[in-house]
C-alpha cells in the first residue's frame, strides 16, 4: 500500500497513547490531493488513520519534524527523517462505527495515513445526522465539516474561552444560531445572561428580551426579579443587612416567617401549608412591610419603659388636624416618633427591642427609595402593595408567569439583559438568577415542562465577571451546582470569557467540551490546558497563535479534538460586540471624522437617567 | 468584644465597636450590656469621665437602645 494516495509513513516509536511516525521520504509534504479534495500534510491538529488488521486506529497529529524524533534516535539521525507524533483518540473497525479509547495498540511497522472526508464521515456517523450542528469546517480541509453533537453539548456543559477579538462571541451567535432554528428544534430553550447587551439585534427574531429600562419599542419587555421569590440569604446579601450578628439574623428570619405565614393566610398558594412554610419558602411578602415594621419595632418611641411597650405604648406624633403621623409604606415614608424626655409627667423612653440594626433599617429606606433597584423592590405585577388598612395585599400575580414569561416563551432565546442593573449586585443577582430557574427545573423535573422533559441551556457571558475563583459569591455557588447536577436534570451550562485564569478551576473542569480560541497570555493557557486530557497538551500549545475564528474543540461533543475554523454567522445575525474604531474609513465615527458640535447636555441627560437611549434616540442602534 | 478594665465602683470593664457602633460594659456583679448607635466621641468622653458611673447615667443610659446580654 505504500503507493496508495493517504498514505503517510510508517510507526516506529509507540508509547503509550503518544505513536511516532516516520514520514515516507515520498510523502509529498504541503498539500495532497485525494478525490478532488486538497488535505494539508503535517499539521499540527490534523487527523491521521493507522490501521492494523481489521481495526482503525485515529489520532491527531501533535507535532512534527526534529523534534518529534524518539529520543533513543536523537543522535543517530537528527535530521535524516521527517517525523510527526500522533496522539492516539479512538479506534474503529473497518466499515463500522468510532469509538473513543483505544483497545489495542499499533506496533512497530504499521502505516499511517491521512484521515480523508470518506473516514470522518465514519467518525461522525451521519453528517447530517439531527442531533448534530455544523458550526464551521476543519482547519487543515475546508471540504469537512466541523459537526458538534448537541446532546453533549447542552447537558454536559462547555465552555468558550480565547481573548477579545479571538471570535467568541462569533462562535456563541454562530451556535445559538444553528441551535434555534425553528425547523430543526422547534423546542429549545435558551437562556443568555448578557451583562453588556450585546445579544438583542443578533436575535431580534429569535428571542425575547427581557431588559431594565425596557424599550417597548424595540420589542424589550422589563426585567422584574421579585426579591420575595430569593431565599433569606440571597435576599440578605443585596439589602444592607448582609452582615448582621446572630441574633440579629435569627430575628429577621423570623419576621420574614411570620409576613410569609401571614401571606398565605390570605392566599393560599398550592404546594405550601403552615406546616411546610420555612423563610426561604418562595411566597411574596412585601419588604416595604417589613422594612416599616422592623423601623416601627426598633426606631420606635414609647409612653412606657421597656417591658411595658406594646404597639398601643408607641409615642406618635400627631399633626395639625391631631391625626396620628403614621407615614405610608410604599411611599417608604416612616411614621414620625416624639423625642424622648428624661423627665416629667409623660416621659417617652426609647424602643425597648434588643435588635441592633437600627442603621441598617435607615440604609433600606433609601435602597427602598432607590429607583435604579425598582425591577427588584417593585417588580412590576409582582410587586405587593400593602398600604395601612390591607397589610397582607397581595400581588396581582405569582411566579408561574414570571417562569412562563422567560422559560416558556414562544420564541427559543431567552435574554436576560443585564447591563441596566447596578454593578454592586450585579454578581449577586446573576447567581439568583441561576439559581431560581435551576430550582424551577429541578423541581419539575418530571413535568413535560421540566428539565428533563425540556433541557435549558444557561449562556453565561463574561463569566470571569462574577465566577471569580477568588469570590465565593452566589454566582459561582449557582454555577458550580449546574455543572456539577445540571446534567441530570437537564440543564446545561456555557461558559464564555477571555479571562478563564480568573474563572473557578471546579467550574471549568466540569465543562465536558471546549472551545479553546487563541488564548495569548501564559496563565490562562495554563488554566485551559489543565482541564483537558494529557496527551493533548501538544494541540493546546498552538493556542496563541490560531486565526481569529478559529478553535480548538476537544471533548464530548466532538469525537475527536478539532481544530476548526468557525464560520461567522450572517451579518444579521452577529452580536453588537465589536469595538469602537479609532480610525473608521467610513467616517462616521472614529478620531478621523470631521468635527462636529457636540451636545453635552445629552451626555449629561444619559448619565443622570442611567439609561443610555433618551427619548430622541431611542431607536438608534447602540 | 474585647474590653478594657476600667476604675469604677460598679463597672468592672467597657468595650467598643466602631463598626457596629456599639458600646459594651461589663458591670461588678456580672451582667453585661450592650448599648446600640453610639458614637464613638460618646465613647470617648465615657473613657474620659472621671466618675464613669455617673457619666454612664446621664449619658448613655436612657439616651441609647440596649440590650442586656
Amino acid at each position: 500500500m505504500p503507493n496508495s494516495a493517504t498514505y503517510l509513513g510508517t510507526v516506529q516509536d509507540v508509547q503509550g497513547a503518544t505513536i511516532s511516525v516516520a514520514l515516507d521520504k515520498d510523502t509529498v509534504s504541503g498539500l495532497a490531493f485525494i478525490d478532488g479534495h486538497g488535505y494539508r500534510i503535517g499539521q499540527i491538529g490534523s487527523f491521521a488513520r493507522i490501521s492494523i488488521g481489521f481495526t482503525d486506529l485515529f489520532g491527531i497529529v501533535s507535532q512534527v519534524g526534529a523534534g518529534a524524533v524518539p529520543e533513543a534516535l536523537i543522535k543517530v539521525e537528527p535530521y535524516g527523517y521527517r517525523w510527526m507524533k500522533v496522539q492516539l483518540i479512538g479506534e474503529g473497525q473497518r466499515g463500522g462505527e468510532f469509538k473513543r479509547g483505544i483497545s489495542q495498540y499499533p506496533t512497530i511497522g504499521d502505516e499511517a495515513h491521512i484521515v480523508i472526508e470518506q473516514d470522518l464521515a465514519r467518525i461522525y456517523g451521519r453528517p447530517d445526522a439531527p442531533n448534530f450542528v455544523k458550526v464551521g469546517s476543519l482547519a487543515s480541509a475546508e471540504s469537512i465539516p466541523a459537526l458538534i453533537d448537541i446532546d453533549r453539548l447542552v447537558t454536559r456543559h462547555s465552555a468558550i474561552v480565547g481573548t477579545t477579538g479571538a471570535g467568541k462571541s462569533t462562535t456563541v451567535a454562530n451556535l445559538l444560531a444553528s441551535l434555534s432554528d425553528p425547523k430543526k428544534y422547534p423546542s429549545a430553550r435558551i437562556i443568555i445572561l448578557d451583562i453588556h447587551g450585546e445579544y438583542h439585534s443578533a436575535l431580534e427574531d429569535r428571542a425575547t428580551s427581557f431588559r431594565v429600562n425596557a424599550d417597548e419599542k424595540r420589542g424589550e419587555k422589563p426585567l422584574c426579579i421579585p426579591y420575595w421569590a430569593l431565599s433569606f440569604d440571597e435576599l440578605l446579601r443585596i439589602t444592607p443587612f448582609r452582615n448582621v450578628p446572630d441574633a440579629e439574623r435569627a430575628g429577621l428570619i423570623e419576621k420574614i416567617r411570620q409576613l410569609k405565614f401571614s401571606s398565605i393566610q390570605k392566599q393560599a398558594r398550592a404546594g405550601v401549608t403552615a406546616d411546610t412554610l420555612t423563610v426561604d419558602t418562595p411566597i411574596p411578602f412585601s419588604i416595604h412591610r417589613l422594612w416599616y415594621e422592623l423601623y416601627r419595632l426598633v426606631c420606635s418611641t414609647h409612653t412606657a419603659q421597656s417591658q411595658n411597650q406594646s404597639s398601643a405604648t408607641e409615642a406618635i406624633e400627631t399633626d395639625a388636624q391631631g391625626n396620628q403621623i403614621l407615614g405610608d409604606i410604599m411611599q417608604v415614608i416612616p411614621p414620625k416618633y416624639r423625642p424622648i424626655t428624661q423627665s416629667g409627667a409623660n416621659r417617652v423612653y426609647l424602643s425597648g427591642s434588643p435588635l441592633n440594626i437600627r442603621r441598617q433599617i435607615l440604609a433600606l429606606e433609601s435602597l427602598l427609595r432607590d429607583t435604579r433597584y425598582d425591577f427588584l423592590f417593585r417588580p412590576g405585577p409582582w410587586c405587593p402593595k400593602p398600604d395601612l388598612q390591607n397589610l397582607d395585599a397581595q400581588p396581582s400575580q405569582d411566579i408561574d408567569t414570571l417562569l412562563e414569561s422567560w422559560i416558556g416563551a414562544d420564541r427559543p432565546i431567552t435574554i436576560l439583559d443585564l447591563s441596566g442593573v447596578p454593578i454592586s449586585i450585579l454578581m449577586d443577582l446573576v447567581g439568583v438568577l441561576i439559581r431560581l430557574l435551576f430550582d424551577a427545573l429541578f423541581w419539575s423535573r418530571n413535568l413535560p415542562e421540566g428539565g428533563r422533559k425540556r433541557p435549558l441551556l444557561f449562556i453565561l457571558e463574561e463569566a470571569h465577571a462574577y465566577l471569580n475563583s477568588s469570590n465565593e459569591g452566589a454566582a459561582s455557588i449557582a454555577a458550580r451546582r449546574i455543572v456539577k447536577e445540571g446534567r441530570k436534570y437537564g440543564v446545561g451550562a456555557m461558559i464564555v470569557s477571555q479571562r478563564p485564569a480568573e474563572i473557578d478551576q471546579t467550574i471549568l473542569s466540569q465543562c465536558g467540551t471546549m472551545f479553546a480560541m487563541r488564548l495569548a497570555n501564559a496563565t490562562d493557557r495554563s488554566h485551559v490546558t489543565g482541564t483537558v486530557s494529557d496527551n493533548l497538551e501538544g494541540l493546546f500549545n498552538m493556542l496563541p497563535s490560531l486565526r481569529t475564528g478559529e478553535a480548538i474543540i476537544v471533548g464530548e461533543a466532538v469525537h475527536l479534538p478539532l481544530r476548526a475554523l468557525i464560520e461567522a454567522p450572517a451579518k444579521n445575525r452577529r452580536p453588537d460586540s465589536h469595538d469602537p474604531k479609532i480610525y473608521d474609513p467610513a467616517s462616521d465615527g472614529g478620531w478621523n471624522r470631521p468635527k462636529r458640535k457636540e451636545n453635552y447636555a445629552k451626555v449629561t441627560e444619559v448619565w443622570r437617567s442611567e439609561n443610555p437611549r433618551t427619548e430622541n434616540n431611542k431607536s438608534a442602534k447602540l | 468584644m474585647n474590653r478594657i478594665p476600667v476604675d469604677s465602683s460598679n463597672i468592672a470593664d467597657v468595650g467598643y465597636d466602631d463598626d457596629t457602633m456599639t458600646l459594651e460594659v461589663g458591670f461588678r456583679n456580672g451582667t453585661v450590656y450592650q448599648y446600640f448607635d453610639v458614637p464613638q466621641t460618646v465613647y470617648q468622653e465615657f473613657m474620659g469621665a472621671d466618675s464613669k458611673g455617673i457619666f454612664l447615667n446621664a449619658n448613655i443610659k436612657n439616651h441609647y437602645r440596649y440590650a442586656k446580654m
